[in-house]
């Protein structure tokens, strides 16, 4: 009768673990090896996990270089509408990717808000490898600033205060020992991003259509196999889930690192 | 020289103090947590910014919010040492020294970073970083680091604080050789009168956001201005009602019961306070009161005993609770222990009266 | 090891249908169907019917990898004769026609496939393998080599199905594209119609699945749509009747 709670825990786990797996272990198990190297000697294959790196590191350079002091601002600093903000910052997380589409057509598209200025400053974003990046950013942004602003509310604020009595100004102290001090919790956002941006499906295709080489990322290159080549589209699957599986476990390892670095205080 | 003064609202308390440091001076300020110590530090170093004051320091107007002037914290040449010394856990030792040293090469700044920790003792940890090095370390290479600018204010904020008793006795003879070199106004800010006594030359008790007494150590344990201050300063604080006694003394009928006598004037209600080590014990409920010169007893009882060194705390509840501090050996000699029937006595002349 | 990785993917596809009652009959449509199929099905029917709606070759892949609905209706023939020579449907109907149109926003001034090889114009069409991806380029091969290579050049983006390129004529993203006749009101495009000559031969299929639970409504249903009040809404919708087959 004791035992009955740790039997149910074990059973949910279990249950769980089962759940979450098998999908990603049936990927495996229905490609071998051999059909794995063949599909990705596939021209399209290799060109959709080519553009999907490419974009994706251009989109969380931009995350990254904007969205780091944004992380500070709304971390360290208390000022009217700020609540406001956070939020505004945080509502792609919650937006269906369809939604994110729609919306990025309906502001940047050419019927869109901004569309009218941006025709005439000679800019068509739709269709373009540079949509495929305004997508991923959009949607990926969120993760980064939120894990960031996290990050560097971490941060203990006498070490500011020490820095600036030392004679280092507000950008130096930010540049020295803030981003050093939250390092790991940033790669930890970073990665975030990137897994993100990685698996981006619908707002691409609905801002950036879906072109072999121009704007075919590898989520849209296994859903445009799907039907016609399931087997292509098990493979490609199996490539990005490696991906994504060494992202995360880079990120572990990081945090290991940190966690190393704080026993030996 | 450093001149501060400011008043302004911190959290709940309404802080107005004005103070003045001299070249080669330190000024500890003691008093509670939550008094508003450390907004001064910090106003002084920039990091607050009070509704009105004025900061000085070496003939630089730092701040004068009349005047419209407010430098920044990296425009005033103060060091401060924080409570937890605030090293930067992802550089070296000799990398946070060497922090802000900010002309020459780096080769050059890197020298002069491992001659200060040489000159603080800390030479061998140079390449560590703040998580491997013990309180004392991290104390040593905090105080090198602040005062690798060449400061014309020093700031500390309960630099003992942080280390365990062993250290710190050391630590607090390395400091005041450390504070007498540097020559600069030193503003410390402590909650333990003890500490302020040892490193400051003047000390001033902070209570609810203003200095409500300012002297030498000695000054304020001998003449305390209001019963706060005794209390701080570590006497035993009763409360009566003073009138004329006998032989010019006054004599204070203590509430709870009993009377003690005091060569101090005064009269109506009173705080009187005494410190443990004017207090001694006479053992047994027999013993008749002693005859010789102390002028007051009070019968108690033993709730606590204790020690400390060669010497032990004693607390008792007579009509108000008081405490005691006799030698190890008569503590002893006595068979002292909670429950145990005692009388305490000490000198009219050590009893000092505040009026309530 | 296979198997059971099949069964998983399976369960996975037929998630959305949890609330899926035993009695309902499943209709799996193409896209393109959604409105008619949705007007005639409506009320009061027995039993009750559920309609799926994806494109044709998603459903076709669907019901390879074990989902089961009971009819499959499609936005072409090929993928219901695939489907029935390999065991998995019954005999398929033809049940509609349609046409290809070119389809631009309402303010465009393209009036001829000529207009499709200038430079810098953007052109969405179905990727291949999906039924409007095929038929488009069943008609740029009748235009010979050289313009079908100039318009394959100014192909922006290949979409998984009609609503992609509608979606993107609608918001002015692309110029042009290929679309059946029927999707071009809702959207209020403007529509160009294509010469006689390069008109593929557009028929919708449908077929009862093997294996219904449902036999006789499944047949019931496949055959309404060539005769009952769901061959009027896909008339009265644009659709043409069936003919030929």
């Amino acid at each position: 009768m004791r035992g009955w709670f740790a039997a149910l825990l074990g059973v949910a786990t279990a249950a769980a673990l089962l759940f979450l797996t098998l999908p990603v272990v049936a990927i495996f198990v229905d490609t071998s090896p051999a059909r794995l190297l063949d599909s990705l000697g596939e021209e399209g294959a290799l060109d959709a996990l080519w553009l999907s790196l490419k974009t994706t590191a251009l989109a969380l350079a931009i995350i990254v270089v904007v969205g780091t002091p944004v992380a500070w601002l709304l971390a360290s600093r208390r000022f009217p509408g700020r609540a406001l903000a956070v939020t505004l910052v945080e509502l792609p997380l919650v937006l269906p990717p369809a939604v994110a589409g729609i919306a990025l057509l309906a502001a940047l598209g050419p019927e869109g808000i901004l569309g009218g200025a941006l025709a005439d400053a000679g800019i068509r974003l739709p269709l373009t490898t540079a949509a495929v990046v305004v997508a991923l950013t959009f949607v990926a942004s969120p993760f980064y600033v939120r894990q960031a602003q996290a990050a560097f509310g971490a941060v203990d604020r006498t070490l500011v205060d020490a820095s600036r009595t030392l004679g280092a100004s507000e950008a130096r102290t930010f540049l020295r020992v803030i981003v050093p001090t939250a390092a790991p919790g940033l790669a930890a956002a970073g990665a975030l991003a990137l897994g993100r941006a990685l698996g981006e499906f619908g707002a691409t295709l609905m801002f950036a259509g879906s072109l072999q080489g121009i704007t075919q990322t590898a989520p849209l290159a296994i859903y445009d196999r799907f039907a016609t080549d399931f087997d292509a589209a098990l493979a490609l699957s199996a490539v990005l889930v490696a991906v994504s599986a060494g992202i995360l476990l880079a990120v572990k390892l990081v945090r290991g690192g940190e966690a190393l670095d704080r026993a030996g205080a | 020289m450093l001149e501060l003064e400011a008043r302004t609202p911190v959290g709940t308390i309404e802080l107005d103090v004005a103070l003045t440091v001299e070249q080669g001076e330190c000024l500890a300020l003691a008093g509670p947590s939550g008094a508003g110590k450390t907004s001064v530090l910090r106003i002084a170093a920039g990091l607050l910014k009070p509704e009105r004051g004025r900061v000085a320091c070496g003939g630089r107007t730092w701040l004068d919010t009349v005047g419209g002037v407010a430098l920044a914290p990296d425009e005033r040449r103060c060091a401060y040492v924080f409570q937890e010394y605030a090293l930067f856990p992802t550089m070296t030792a000799w990398q946070n020294v060497a922090y802000p040293l900010r002309e020459g090469r780096r080769s050059a700044r890197r020298a002069r970073a491992h001659e200060l920790l040489e000159r603080f003792g800390v030479g061998h940890v140079a390449d560590a970083r703040p998580a491997t090095l013990s309180g004392g370390e991290r104390q040593r290479v905090a105080l090198a680091r602040a005062l690798a600018r060449r400061p014309e204010a020093l700031l500390l904020d309960e630099p003992l604080s942080a280390l365990d008793s062993r250290t710190r006795a050391g630590a607090a003879r390395a400091l005041r050789e450390i504070l007498a070199e540097a020559g600069v106004p030193a503003l410390l800010v402590t909650h333990d009168f003890a500490e302020a006594a040892e490193l400051g030359d003047r000390v001033g008790i902070v209570d609810a956001g203003a200095i409500v007494q300012e002297g030498t150590a000695t000054e304020l344990a001998a003449q305390p201005r209001t019963a706060f201050v005794a209390d701080f300063a570590g006497a035993v604080v009763l409360t009566g009602t003073a009138r004329a006694g006998e032989g010019g003394l006054t004599a204070v009928d203590l509430d709870g019961g009993g009377t003690v006598l005091s060569t101090d004037a005064a009269s109506g209600p009173v705080a009187v306070s005494v410190f443990p080590w004017e207090i001694a014990i006479e053992g047994g409920e027999t013993a008749a009161p002693s005859t010789s010169s102390p002028q007051n007893h009070l019968r108690a009882r033993v709730t606590a005993v204790t020690a400390v060194g060669n010497r032990a705390r004693i607390a008792l509840s007579g009509p108000q609770p008081l405490v005691a501090e006799i030698t190890a050996a008569s503590a002893e000699r006595l068979a002292l222990k909670p429950g145990t029937a005692v009388v305490a006595t000490w000198k009219a002349a050590a009893t000092r009266l505040v009026a309530r | 090891m296979r198997r059971a990785a099949l069964a998983v993917l399976a369960t996975a596809a037929v998630g959305c249908g949890g609330d899926d009652e035993p009695g309902d009959l499943v209709v799996s449509a193409a896209a393109s169907l959604r409105a008619p199929l949705t007007e005639c099905s409506r009320d009061g029917e027995d039993p009750r019917i559920r309609l799926q709606f994806a494109g044709s070759d998603e459903l076709a892949a669907q019901i390879r990898k074990g989902v089961r609905p009971d009819v499959y209706a499609a936005a072409n023939t090929k993928l219901p004769d695939q489907l029935a020579e390999e065991g998995l449907l019954e005999q398929p109907a033809v049940f509609a026609t349609n046409r290809l149109v070119l389809a631009t926003p309402r303010d465009s001034r393209i009036d001829a496939l000529d207009d499709l090889e200038r430079p810098g114009l953007r052109l969405v069409v179905g990727s291949e393998g999906v039924p409007i991806g095929d038929y488009t380029r069943e008609v740029l091969g009748r235009l010979g080599p050289a313009g079908e290579r100039a318009i394959l050049a100014n192909v922006r983006s290949e979409e998984p199905d009609v609503k992609g390129i509608v979606g993107k004529l609608a918001q002015s993203a692309a110029d042009a594209g290929f679309v059946y006749r029927t999707d071009v009101g809702a959207a209020r495009l403007r529509a160009v119609p294509l010469a006689a000559r390069l008109q593929p031969e557009v028929a919708y299929g449908a077929g009862v699945v093997k294996g219904t639970d449902l036999p006789e409504d499944a047949r019931a249903f496949a055959a309404g749509l060539r005769t009952g009040p769901c061959a009027e809404a896909l008339r009265a919708a644009g659709f043409g009747r069936p003919h030929g087959r």
